[in-house]
């Protein structure tokens, strides 16, 4: 963007271009060692309330791969993500109070998140932008208004207390079981969500975000592409919402209300929109900032410094950490490439 | 997967704006398999020809034919299905994107997996992948845009920026090509480099192509017949010699512009 080579040099493969090259063995053994060796350091370095915090990071990591798989990836603002994940939560909350396990609750949060993401996408086809956002705001009032008022149901504005997940020996009642029992989905939907990117699906994605009419061009359907970006993205947010319910064991409606989405837009945001990696930087800041506000006595500062955050990311680094670092990633390899030629 | 280039024709074709006639009563019949040049001054409705032709702009009267379909009532993203491909005057593009991403886009048209076939990764998927990334390395290489395809393309001088537009065009051979001024910020040798790669393209899948372009000796040595509007209407078809020879043509077109154009 701010970069206009006038001298064309032949491309050694840059950045962007990863998005279409699947990695190479190599680089897929390099990458699950680094998550591997990360992912370790919570259950054997940090004491339980961390460990706590860091399954609910890979909860909420969950929930931002899929927002911006809606708003990164496909360019549309939704308002309503957190509902998504309470639509999870809850329907987790009801399926376990009948004593069905993780299983049924899981397939029950992916055909609820489905219907209701159908029923949030199809009449507002036509809506994008600030409009989109308008009516998915009330599609997240409208789901407190019934939780509100269903109290026999769901606990109303109580909130409820939702039985913990066990799987073989894993209890999610512990921090550490949490931990274990979210990574496995969160690993699966970081591939998917990865791989999407090299998919025609991805690419219509990208498409619609950036220019319809030249989607609409090459035969993109873009109203259908809207409408699986926002589906894909409400069965993410459920199933954030489903480990979420189990890894607090604890739900009630603020937890899913509007500010709740603003932070996970904050969170695709600050991360990098369109990066799997800044997704996942997002759930951390959103779920560990505040907490070292609170640890260093100050919780009240985090909104004030965590709206100026965004405002400098937004205007500063429009692309996120991710973004920072790529574009310093950049300017290093093309210092050496002028080295190069000098030399 | 393409039918023979088929012939592409209008039939009184009108396009308001407001009270303004952006095209008058245009009939028109390009010939199959053929690469027509559409030729006019500034203004004089070459680019809401081809709108209308690909379903961008609203016909007031009028209908569109390619073969024997009449694509009048489709929308632009069905006539793109049917195999007519259009690229635009100002470029479109993903911005920050690569070049292959922004190329592989143009495969829609191709059979594609279902949403969920792709999302999973299905054998399905993988197929299509390679075929597209073939298809896209195979119409880069021809452009000289081989070693660009992992840059993004907001990198890229404004001539490379606009061959990958054509590239996206043409990536899934379409049987109706419709290019605006590709060559427009393309040097002398670039144009002559465009035209051998169009005219080899062409060969290799035959195509009904329309090239709009303002440069008399590319249209010349390019296309095999021309098609010359003024002022939202029809002035002149034929060979090139035929259009070109034509005084109404000279009188429109060169009595205003008669050095090189840009
Ligand atoms: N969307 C629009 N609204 C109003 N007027 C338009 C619109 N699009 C085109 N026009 C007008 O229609 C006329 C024909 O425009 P068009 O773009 O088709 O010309 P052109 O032959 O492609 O010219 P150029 O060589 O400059 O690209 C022009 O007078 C233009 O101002
Ligand atoms: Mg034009």
């Amino acid at each position: 963007m701010t970069s206009t080579t006038t001298r064309s040099r032949t491309g050694t493969g840059a950045g962007a271009g990863a998005a279409t090259r699947g990695p190479g063995l190599g680089r897929k053994l390099t990458r699950l060692t680094v998550f591997a060796v990360i992912a370790a350091v919570p259950p054997l370095l940090f004491d339980s309330y961390w460990v706590f915090l860091a399954a609910q990071v890979v909860a909420f990591a969950i929930a931002t791969l899929g927002l911006d798989i809606l708003y990164g990836r496909t360019g549309q603002l939704s308002l309503a993500h957190a509902s998504f994940m309470g639509v999870g939560a809850y329907t987790t909350y009801t399926v376990s109070s009948y004593g069905y396990g993780p299983a049924v609750q899981l397939a029950a949060v992916v055909v609820v998140a489905v219907v209701a993401a159908l029923v949030v996408a199809v009449p507002t086809l036509r809506l994008s932008g600030l409009r989109l956002a308008l009516v998915t705001l009330a599609f997240g009032e409208l789901l407190a208004w019934v939780i509100r008022n269903t109290t026999d149901l769901t606990g109303g504005t109580q909130g409820a207390s939702v039985d913990p997940i066990v799987i073989g020996l894993l209890d999610s009642s512990e921090p550490v079981d949490a931990y274990l029992i979210a990574l496995v989905p969160a690993v699966i939907a970081t591939v998917l969500a990865a791989h999407l990117g090299r998919t025609q699906l991805g690419r219509r994605m990208l498409a619609v975000r950036d220019t319809e009419l030249a989607a609409e061009s090459v035969g993109v359907a873009v109203a259908r592409t809207k409408i699986t970006a926002f589906l894909l993205s409400a069965v993410y947010a459920g199933v954030a919402g489903w480990l979420y319910a189990a890894i607090t064991g604890f739900i009630a409606p603020p937890d899913f209300d509007l500010f709740a989405s603003v932070y996970l837009f904050v969170a695709v945001v600050i991360g990098g929109a369109g990066s799997v990696l800044g997704a996942w930087l997002g759930a951390a800041y959103i779920v560990l900032v505040p907490e070292l506000f609170t640890l260093a006595g100050q919780p009240n500062l985090y909104p004030i410094v965590g709206g100026a955050l965004l405002a400098i990311v937004a205007l500063v680094v429009p692309d996120g950490i991710v973004g920072l670092g790529r574009g310093i990633g950049r300017r290093v390899r093309r210092a050496r490439d002028g080295q190069e030629e000098t030399a | 997967m393409t039918t023979a280039a088929p012939a592409v024709r209008t039939e009184g074709l009108t396009v308001r704006y407001g009270a303004f006639r952006a095209l008058r009563d245009v009939t028109v019949n390009l010939p199959p398999g053929e690469i027509i040049g559409l030729i006019g001054p500034n203004g004089a409705g070459k680019t809401t020809l081809l709108n209308a032709i690909s379903g961008f702009t609203p016909i007031a009267e009028g209908s569109v034919h390619v073969g024997d379909r009449d694509l009048t009532a489709l929308g632009a993203r069905r006539r793109a299905l049917a195999g007519v491909v259009r690229g635009f005057q100002t470029v479109r593009l993903l911005e920050r994107e690569s070049v292959l991403t922004n190329v592989l886009i143009g495969t829609e048209r191709l059979p594609q997996p279902s949403a969920l076939a792709q999302f999973f990764g299905l054998p399905s998927q993988r197929r299509a992948h390679r075929r597209d990334t073939a298809a896209a390395a195979e119409v880069l290489d021809l452009l000289g845009l081989a070693g660009q395809s992992h840059r993004r393309v907001d990198e890229l001088p404004f001539a490379s920026r606009r061959l990958v537009e054509v590239a996206r065009v043409l990536v899934s051979s379409p049987s109706v090509i419709l290019l605006d001024e590709p060559a427009a910020g393309l040097d002398q040798e670039g144009r002559q480099e465009l035209a051998s790669v169009l005219t080899r393209i062409h060969r290799n899948h035959p195509s009904t192509m329309v090239v709009v372009e303002h440069d008399v000796d590319l249209v010349k040595t390019l296309c095999s017949y021309v098609i010359a509007l003024d002022s939202g209407a029809f002035l002149r078809d034929g060979t090139p010699a035929e259009v070109f020879g034509d005084r109404q043509v000279q009188l429109a077109y060169f009595g205003r512009a008669a050095g090189a154009d840009a």
